[in-house]
């Protein structure tokens, strides 16, 4: 059985439509950078899928591009929220009122 | 192929090895304070930057605004005129931060995040393919992140930068998805290829070009503080080292403008779709929001932050007119050049004030006039440039963006409520800057003068002079703008 193009981008527009489901409901640091994960995973599952049918290469290379940078950016991010454990020993949004107006 | 000696290049061979070098530095002389000589180091990397650009434009070596390119990146006079708004930004914030980083640890990784991100602004400014626009966006975006955090025993320091962040990785998700959508429908990340495949593009595929320019403007706009998507702005500039607000607020913010004019309007252009009036909408929005919200603070900061996203709005008149008026995008050009010095020298200001006297609340700012006369005095320049008092630098780059919306009222019905709009925005926020101005003169008791910062008060004599010199005589900044803003109207790949 051979995918349709059709397929890749369905499930890439499922995979967005989870993350931002995800940003919008979740209310704890570390899994509102899973569901942007999420929505970067779909960008790449995308591009990938174009680059395969179109074809080619550039969709790859832009997908590993984007992998690695998603790579660095957690990395920033995740030492951003141990930071933030060892003030509060909670990383849920309800509790990061310091700042209001 | 690109030459060796193209500016871009340059500028990350300069910015990069001594951004790299420095934390070495550190390592290999085994010690934590001398705050001041990676300082100087960082700044004679940024001065030889500006340099370099400064003679690539005397010595005629840029090519006229390109636009498009075949490379990945292009140096042209557009990405020239963006590298100088930023490098002066990435000086300002060096200078301002000789005396700020004194109390603080690390100062050598801090000042090489500053050139790393410098050189992600400069790169975005000067990119022509989306791939390289997204890596020079990451290169930009990552590294203030770990800077708005930067001091860590700070609760507020690390809640903004934790805001930030989130908000910057669903931007830049954003944006890459956009890009993917855009690399599918038309099969090239090269943004010329990537118009004229916009321009004869499938009927059936227009929703979809629809919905990528939208994430562009969406992921472009969070960096941007358009209003829909500005609540982490206030809470980022308030909380973060007030000079690393000033890297936020005169250099991200103004990346996020040159990649929108790069992609987003050339875009509108040749889709002959009516964005002009989504865009002009959430200019008026921009504005209108920023504006009334600056009034009820009570913090400068803050109320700094606001006026910034109210800012937002009157560039963005520029880029809504820019298909019908050329006027319009020099007018934004302009403003983004001013608005650099203006809030960059504004926020140094109260990194001046944070360090003397620890306070940016409004109500403890009475008798400032007294304690810290220059600062004083150059908060009072930007404010008034700001708000577009006739004889500086700000009056001349609003009246183009006006003169811009009035330009274009012959194909566009509603341009002209733009310059109403904008005229009555800048007359609401000269109210709250009047009050910061009375209280730090005309209230409080006589108090004695404190000794103020010796850096801050150079980022604030140059501004001052760079503000009021250009206000009185401002022919050869228009003629430099109108040099680099690329003519829209005729988007035709060569």
């Amino acid at each position: 059985m051979v995918n349709e193009l059709s397929d890749f981008v369905l499930v890439s527009i499922a995979l967005l439509g989870i993350g931002i489901y995800g940003l919008a409901v979740k209310r704890n640091f570390i899994r509102m950078l899973f569901a942007i994960e999420i929505i970067i995973n779909a960008a790449n599952l995308n591009m990938v899928a174009f680059g395969r049918f179109l074809p080619d290469s550039g969709g790859q290379t832009l997908a590993l591009f984007s992998i690695a940078i998603a790579a660095a950016e957690v990395a920033v991010g995740l030492s951003l929220i141990i930071v933030a454990y060892r003030m509060y020993h909670n990383v849920d949004v309800a509790d990061f009122r310091s700042l209001k107006g | 192929m690109i030459e060796l000696s193209s500016t871009p290049l340059v500028i990350i061979i300069i910015l990069g090895i001594v951004g790299v070098i420095l934390p070495v530095i550190n390592v290999i002389r085994k010690e934590k304070g001398s705050n001041s000589f990676y300082a100087v180091i960082a700044f004679a990397a940024l001065i030889l930057s500006i340099g370099y650009v400064g003679y690539q434009f005397v010595s005629d070596n840029i090519l006229p605004s390109a636009l498009f390119s075949k490379e990945v990146i292009v140096d042209d006079a557009f990405g020239g005129f963006f590298a100088i708004a930023m490098l002066i930004v990435a000086i300002f914030t060096t200078v301002g931060s000789f005396n700020y980083m004194r109390k603080q640890s690390y100062p050598s990784i801090y000042y090489s995040l500053i050139l790393l991100s410098t050189i992600g602004m400069v790169l975005v400014a000067y990119s022509t393919d989306l791939i390289m626009l997204f890596v020079a966006w990451e290169l930009m975006s990552i590294p203030t992140y770990a800077l708005v955090g930067f001091i860590k025993r700070n609760p507020t320091s690390n809640e903004a930068a934790l805001k930030y962040f989130l908000f910057g990785a669903l931007s830049s998700a954003i944006i890459i998805y956009g890009i993917s959508i855009t690399y599918g429908i038309t099969g090239s990340t090269n943004i010329g290829e990537v118009i004229q495949g916009y321009s004869n593009l499938d009927p059936s595929l227009v929703p979809l070009a629809l919905l990528s320019v939208g994430m562009f403007i969406a992921g472009f706009g969070f960096k941007m503080g358009l209003v829909p998507f500005h609540q982490w702005l206030p809470d980022t500039y308030d909380g973060a080292p007030p000079t690393i607000t000033t890297l936020l607020a005169a250099g991200t913010k103004k990346a996020g403008f040159a990649a929108t004019i790069r992609i987003v309007v050339l875009g509108m252009v040749v889709l002959n779709l009516d964005w002009t009036l989504a865009l002009g909408i959430l200019a008026i929005m921009t504005m209108t929001v920023g504006n009334v919200a600056a009034i009820m603070q009570k913090s400068l900061s803050r109320m700094l932050a606001y006026s910034s996203i109210a800012h937002a709005g009157y560039i963005l008149i520029g880029l809504a007119v820019a298909p019908h008026s050329s006027l319009g995008l020099q007018g934004s050009l302009y403003q983004i050049l001013n608005h650099a010095v203006m809030k960059g020298m504004a926020f140094i200001a109260v990194a001046g004030i944070v360090t003397t006297l620890a306070v940016t609340n409004l109500d403890k700012l009475k008798g400032l006039g007294r304690k810290m006369p220059i600062t004083s005095l150059g908060l009072v320049i930007s404010l008034l440039a700001l708000a577009g008092v006739p004889p500086l630098a700000g009056f001349w780059s609003k009246l183009m963006l006006f003169g811009g919306a009035l330009d274009a009222t012959s194909a566009l019905w509603w341009a002209p409520w733009l310059a109403i709009a904008g005229v009555l925005n800048s007359a609401l926020s000269l109210a709250y800057y009047g009050w910061i101005m009375r209280r730090m003169y005309f209230e409080g008791e006589r108090e004695k003068r404190v000794k103020e910062p010796k850096s801050i008060i150079a980022v604030v004599i140059f501004s001052i002079i760079f503000l009021v010199g250009f206000g009185v005589y401002p022919e050869p900044i228009i003629q430099f703008v109108e040099l680099a803003t690329p003519v829209v109207s005729t988007t035709v790949m060569p």
